[in-house]
């Protein structure tokens, strides 16, 4: 029971880093909160779903599509919104709120309703751990959540626009002076988060099926473990996500399934009291920045 | 003056042929608020629907001498998406009735505390409700307290009364042949599905001696069910109970599968109900015992000839199968039940709508459809006295296959690759 606990404890912090780290980079290197996130998450799913059902394209290219699309329609969503109301954080929260919710409810008009949409697995298969039966597409997401994890900070320490992300998040004023676009490096910052979404989505859902009101529980996932790592910090994300998926896992197993739902909640209240600013959080010298 | 009293007399006469084509034009208004974001929802307006252009083919509905049309008015109330608030459904219900005047109300509310709250509005403006999705035996309470205010209020899909009788029967069924006395009950956590777990463990488990391994209640929309799963294993349940209603409760068969965990899944999980289910959950579904709600949603019967005619028109009409398990089969009825009770009163009057819909007694889709005192369609065992849910098991070849109960039965229940008689 133990080993198991473990297992899935670790599977379920993975799913956690998946599903936040898109929404903390866009946060850490423009300061935008997207509201938008877990509705960018759905549009990849129903995306995905509609290239392979409809076109009959094959898993991996499908997948590929919805990825590049959603990262584009990250891209417009700050060209043609963001980049007017930049800055002003209440607009920022309303106007990626208000995106989320009409990408969600146009889903729903459309008649995305259902249990028929659902992504194929990779490799349908289960292994023993131990004494503890595991699927295959759940080995997958922790080993694609290990890449993206490597691939990413590679990117941010290695590559000019990855250096820039930096450069902006760090200190903004200075980098300007540099000549950095900052509309230019924000653009991007939207687009990777989408992107981030759109991967995330593509991994995890064949575990389940899609459904609009998914959008909001990922968005509240997301912004849980932003929090409690601390808003715009990708190693706060990790630990977060250790901590929170570790957290809900042993409830669920030891107290019970229904107080898991409560376990981000409490950690949240916890960091707010304890470190307001999140274990890796650098909120305040953010808000000064600003 | 010939020519002028021509003139005259033809307006007359063009203005007689068209009110009389007015007048003959004037629909019955069938009002439908419901939640159309859900399966159930959709499904059940897409019956009205169906029903509704069958009806209007063959001429319409009988008031007294004359011949009228029905016609479908729908709004999307949503109550039974997470967060609306039970006075925003009502706002919905009540905006339907004062803009489109149904004479009467089809499908209702989704939640059960919707419709509680809301059958003060159908006495208030007098418009007889015949609700479909809704499960509290609450409102049938009401309507036995207070049966002249709330008479506009029927029911024709299962309550959750019926719904434990039914699990019963499964589990019971599961005691007798396989010697099975070893359970572990998930559910989610929601009124009707607790009320469901804690009906059966009283009026059954706690009597009939079995041990209830493990009780576990999920909150909307939680997807990782392993740690129960773990725990049924360990603790040598032989029957593992799920009652949900939520989408994401199929990833709840597949991760039952995965993980091989010997114990029959058997009892209620809403997204296995249709055929799709097959290919959404990876063919990774055999085995399963669900308990679908009414016969004629989303499962036939070749001992109900109608339920089989009714899903093959839905197909032949909407180009796909029918998913919801509960909610369109009672739907179609509805539309029925509504035309027959028009037709038996010789008009559109709500009080005696009302009378002549508690006389219902009419073989359809579901079986046979009658009222008891608190105006519920009366379910049973056998379709030719009552309506039926069935019970069906899910082959390895994803094919449904009815197991309970035996008047409807066509085959017998299969334990899965690992699991023991334990008799």
């Amino acid at each position: 029971m133990l080993l198991g606990t473990i297992i899935y404890a670790v599977i379920n912090s993975v799913i956690l880093i998946l599903m936040s780290i898109g929404f903390n980079l866009t946060f850490g290197i423009s300061g935008i909160s997207n509201f938008a996130y877990g509705a960018l998450y759905i549009l990849a799913a129903f995306v995905t779903w509609m290239l392979i059902q409809l076109v009959g394209l094959p898993y991996l290219a499908s997948a590929l599509i919805s990825i590049f699309f959603t990262a584009f329609i990250g891209a417009l969503m700050y060209r043609f919104i963001l980049m007017r109301v930049r800055g002003q954080v209440l607009s920022e929260v309303i106007a990626t709120f208000g995106i989320g919710l009409a990408i969600l409810e146009f889903f729903r008009y459309l008649g995305f309703v259902g249990v028929e949409y659902a992504l194929p697995v990779f490799i349908d298969e289960s292994f023993m751990v131990g004494d503890v039966y595991v699927d295959a597409q759940r080995m997958l997401i922790v080993a694609a959540g290990i890449v993206l994890v490597i691939l990413l900070w590679l990117f941010v320490h290695y590559t000019s626009t990855g250096l820039a992300f930096r450069g902006i998040a760090q200190d903004e004023r200075t980098a300007l002076t540099f000549g950095m676009d900052s509309d230019r490096i924000a653009t991007l910052s939207v687009s990777l988060g989408a992107g981030l979404a759109a991967i995330a989505a593509t991994v995890i859902i064949p575990l389940g099926t899609i459904s609009v009101s998914q959008g909001y529980d990922v968005l509240i996932n997301a912004l849980a473990v932003s929090i409690i790592g601390g808003l715009g910090s990708t190693g706060g994300v990790i630990v977060a996500s250790l901590l929170v998926g570790f957290a809900q896992r042993f409830t669920d197993t030891y107290i019970g399934s229904h107080w898991t739902m409560i376990v981000s909640l409490v950690a949240i209240l916890l960091v707010l009291v304890i470190k307001p600013s999140g274990i890796y959080g650098k909120q305040k010298e953010l808000e000064e920045r600003i | 003056m010939k020519r002028r009293l021509g003139v005259v007399g033809l307006f007359l006469a063009m203005g007689l042929v068209f009110s009389f084509f007015a007048y003959a034009a004037e629909p019955i208004v069938i009002g439908v608020p419901t939640s159309t974001g859900f399966v159930e929802g959709k499904e059940g307006l897409a019956v009205v629907e169906m029903a509704v252009a069958e009806i209007n083919a063959k001429g319409g509905v009988k008031v007294g001498s004359e011949k009228r049309m029905f016609t479908v008015e729908a709004i999307d109330i949503r109550d039974a998406a997470p967060g609306v608030p039970v006075p925003e459904a009502l706002m919905g219900i009540e905006k339907l009735i004062l803009e489109k005047k149904p004479t009467a109300l089809l499908i209702g509310p989704f939640r059960s505390e919707a419709l509680l709250a809301a059958m003060d509005i159908f006495t208030k403006y007098k418009v007889p409700m015949i609700g479909s999705i809704a499960m509290t035996p609450a409102s049938e309470a009401k309507i036995k307290q207070e049966p002249d205010k709330y008479k506009y209020v029927f029911r024709t899909c299962l309550n959750a009364k019926y719904l434990v009788g039914y699990l019963v029967g499964t589990m019971s069924f599961l005691n007798k042949e396989f010697g099975f006395n070893k359970v572990y009950i998930m559910h989610q956590d929601v009124a009707w599905a607790r009320g469901t777990a804690g009906g059966i463990v009283k009026s059954y488990f706690e009597k009939a001696g079995w041990t209830v391994v493990g009780q576990e209640s999920y909150p909307t929309g939680a997807s990782d069910f392993s740690s129960a799963l773990m725990k049924a294993r360990s603790g040598g349940a032989q029957v593992i109970l799920p009652i949900f209603d939520m989408p994401q409760s199929g990833t709840l068969v597949k991760q039952w599968k995965s993980m091989k965990v010997p114990a029959l899944l058997a009892g209620f999980i809403s997204p296995l109900a249709g055929p799709g289910a097959w290919k959404t959950f990876d063919k990774k579904i055999g085995g399963a015992v669900n308990c679908n709600f009414e016969m004629g949603s989303a499962v036939a019967s070749p001992k109900v000839p109608q339920s089989v005619e009714f899903l093959k028109a839905y197909q032949k009409k909407f180009g796909k199968p029918m998913e919801a398990g509960h909610g369109p089969a009672p739907t179609y009825e509805s539309v029925y039940i509504l035309k027959e009770a028009i037709e038996r009163a010789g008009s559109l009057d709500p009080d005696a709508l009302v009378a002549e819909i508690k006389k219902t007694d009419r073989t359809g889709v579901m079986g046979r459809i009658r009222f008891d005192d608190g105006q519920q369609a009366i379910f049973g065992n056998d379709p030719k006295e009552t309506a039926v849910a069935s019970v069906f098991q899910w082959t390895d070849k994803g094919e449904r296959v009815n197991v309970y109960p035996e008047a409807i039965a066509d085959a017998k229940i299969k334990l899965p690759a690992g699991l023991k008689v334990a008799k």
